[in-house]
């Protein structure tokens, strides 16, 4: 064997020994394949049957001035009559609506002014006020319900002005809203996996190689086999190449499993992930390319900082001290792909981890910005060569390499 | 049961040096390995005022290795006695170039160690008390794994491990994981890591470290076989029944310099006293 080429006998040596340990099995195969997948399916179908309570839970909304406006007591009965989900309740002023609602025994209050009804005859507007709780689902809900009833009182009142102006009723109603889903558009889980898998992918491509990158220097120097691969012919380049791919490849492996769990659910038809697959799912082969595609220069950059990392310790369990910090850059980075538009700025793409989950966020969504992949493929392999160069660097210090 | 090492059949040699031996090569071979028999008269290990600064943020510059110059020959067990911190590791890892020295030269079996580092190492068998083994490969599959490093083919790593396993009877556990072996088993393992490209030089840093005495015995044992193999053998430890055991010249180190260098004789002669703990002491300059 030349002496070039023993960086492979690292790689396979190292590669294959993360395969005997049913821990990894367990991280790299069974979390990302089973365990995710049916973690969202619970988390979705727990919010799904939330989002139902809500809509078939019967809500109180307060009155205030009922009593002045004959139109609105009208309205009242009319809804109250209809026994739909939503009753009313007249509540004598402003001050005891505020009261009811801190205390939960009303959700939201609608405040009616006294001269409403003189208001409505003379055709001038009429201030309502939606009194509500800003940090309670239960009372914001109950404000939506109020919204409604505003919209019908509001035509009510158009309705009534209309008729006393002798004007026909197709006026108030210029243009009509007719909504159509359209069939394989996708639907909730669609959507979900746009927001999420870029969260999901940017992190797994970066922290599925934790455990390896630490095993592979830390715990060498902890176990005491270092030592015996430096006095080896092997030069430390060549280890460090043999070790940075076994990272970033088994980092790969974790983000093609995550792919895999995330797409799943959607051709298999089981009840838990009905929700998810109701809308089908619209990829196109552009958008799985680019899933694996950009997914190699984030594994290469993690691969690159978790060496230096494990490099830089004494042992694993100092390693992990220095892993939290990056854990919380990483986070915030991937979370960012959430937080922002599938269209971002051009200049989002060279900010490292984030620019690779909009590059996935743009794919899922059917958008294919050449100019936004090329800058964040290009950033993203050069933030992974200074990781690299970086690694190699620290791994030439003999300080810090028999630090122990 | 101790276990008592057999002689190797083979003679020193590095795997990358192939010398065909079909005539009529084999009369070429014995021109070629000529110039080598006659430099084994000759130091196989030479250390001329080797020195090592490590550099501290908190204490400053510390020298761990002040001038130290000793040289060995091959067939003998060259002592490097000291207490721990003399510096004897560090000038183990300075000869086996997994550190560079800050001044001084050493060659080790005819390479310098800066210069030619990779020759170094490739005629370098190294083992220490607290080296480990992969836990989650076999022992066979270790084996394998730096004979591979060593640029070993598989027909010779194969023959190789076979002649090991033979002489440190390791076929009872040769293909269980390492994780499952006794510290004695992992031990044996990894002297035969350490010998596996027949190298003709052998460092040895306290390697009874942590072992118990039937381990301790076994290595003792194997470094005594190395002589007769007519390997060169630097061997580091502070205990002193070891060194009476198996040096045949010793370096004293102490604070990263050499006090004293001999045979044992020619030590207790130099220092008047017979039990060799006191000459050690008296060497360094403790008067009890």
């Amino acid at each position: 064997m030349s002496n070039s080429g023993r960086w492979r006998t690292v790689f396979r040596k190292e590669f294959s020994e993360v395969w005997r340990e049913r821990r990894s099995l367990f991280q790299l195969v069974l979390m990302p394949l089973l365990i995710t997948p049916l973690l969202l399916a619970g988390v979705g179908k727990m919010t799904r049957s939330r989002i139902d309570d809500a809509r078939k839970e019967s809500v109180t909304l307060g009155i205030v001035g009922a009593k002045n406006s004959r139109l609105v007591e009208e309205l009242i009965a009319g809804q109250n009559a209809a026994q739909t989900r939503v009753s009313f309740r007249p509540v004598g002023t402003r001050a005891e609506a505020e009261a009811a609602i801190q205390k939960r025994d009303l959700r939201a209050a609608l405040v009616v002014p006294a001269d409403a009804e003189t208001a409505v005859e003379e055709s001038r507007p009429i201030d309502l006020i939606l009194l509500s709780d800003q940090g309670s689902d239960e009372s914001q809900n109950a404000a939506d319900s109020a919204r409604k009833l505003f919209d019908k009182f509001t035509t009510v009142v158009v309705t009534r002005r209309m008729q006393a102006a002798d004007l026909p009723m197709q006026t108030a109603e210029p243009l009509r809203l007719v909504e159509k889903s359209v069939a394989g558009g996708g639907g909730a889980g669609m959507m979900m996996l746009t927001t999420l898998l870029p969260y999901i992918l940017s992190l797994s491509a970066i922290l599925g190689g934790v455990g390896v990158a630490f095993d592979a220097v830390a715990g060498e120097k902890e176990r005491g086999t270092l030592e015996t691969l430096l006095v080896s012919p092997v030069a430390r380049r060549e280890l460090v190449l043999g070790k940075f791919l076994t990272v970033s490849a088994i980092a790969l492996v974790n983000s093609v499993f995550s792919v895999v769990g995330m797409l799943w659910p959607f051709y298999v038809k089981l009840p838990m992930f009905a929700w998810m697959a109701a809308g089908g799912l619209k990829l196109s082969g552009g958008a799985i390319a680019a899933l694996f595609f950009v997914q190699m220069p984030v594994a290469l950059l993690g691969a690159g900082l978790l060496l230096t990392i494990s490099t830089l310790s004494r042992n694993q369990k100092e390693a992990q001290g220095y892993l939290a910090p990056l854990m919380l850059v990483m986070s915030v980075a991937s979370m960012m792909t959430v937080l922002l538009k599938t269209e971002s700025p051009l200049w989002w793409a060279l900010v490292p981890v984030t620019n690779s989950g909009l590059v996935l966020k743009q794919a899922l969504s059917g958008i294919v910005n050449p100019t936004f992949v090329a800058v964040a493929c290009g950033a993203s392999l050069l933030y992974a060569a200074l990781a690299i160069f970086y690694a190699r660097t620290v791994f030439e210090k003999e300080s810090v390499l028999l630090k122990a | 049961m101790g276990w008592t090492p057999k002689p190797s059949r083979s003679s020193p040699r590095v795997f990358n040096q192939k010398f065909p031996t079909a005539w009529p090569w084999g009369i070429f071979s014995v021109l070629v390995q000529l110039p080598g028999f006659l430099r084994y008269k000759n130091p196989v290990i030479e250390v001329v005022g080797l020195s090592k600064v490590f550099s501290d943020k908190k204490s400053g510059p510390k020298k761990a290795v002040d001038g130290v110059s000793f040289t060995a020959r091959p067939g003998e067990i060259f002592g490097l006695l000291g207490a721990n911190g003399a510096g004897k590791t560090t000038t183990l890892r300075l000869l086996a170039t997994i550190l560079t020295p800050s001044s001084g030269t050493a060659r080790i079996d005819g390479f310098d160690i800066v210069k030619d580092s990779q020759k170094v190492r490739e005629r370098l068998g190294y083992l220490t008390g607290s080296a480990g083994v992969y836990e989650r490969l076999t022992a066979r599959q270790v084996l394998h794994y730096f004979g591979e490093l060593y640029g070993m083919d598989l027909a010779q790593r194969t023959r190789r491990i076979a002649e090991l396993t033979e002489t440190l009877e390791l076929s009872e556990f040769l293909d269980r994981r390492c994780d499952k072996l006794s510290t004695g088993q992992k031990q044996r393992v990894s002297i035969a890591r350490s010998v596996l490209h027949d190298p003709p030089v052998l460092f040895f840093d306290e390697p009874t470290a942590g072992l118990d005495v039937m381990a301790a015995r076994t290595v003792v044992r194997f470094i005594k076989s190395c002589r007769e193999m007519g390997k060169t053998v630097l061997f580091s430890t502070h205990i002193m029944s070891e060194v009476e055991a198996l040096c045949d010249r010793i370096a004293v180190i102490h604070d990263g310099r050499v006090f004293a260098d001999g045979t044992l004789q020619e030590l207790r002669a130099q220092t008047g006293v017979q039990a060799f703990e006191t000459v050690f002491l008296r060497l360094i300059g403790v008067n009890e």
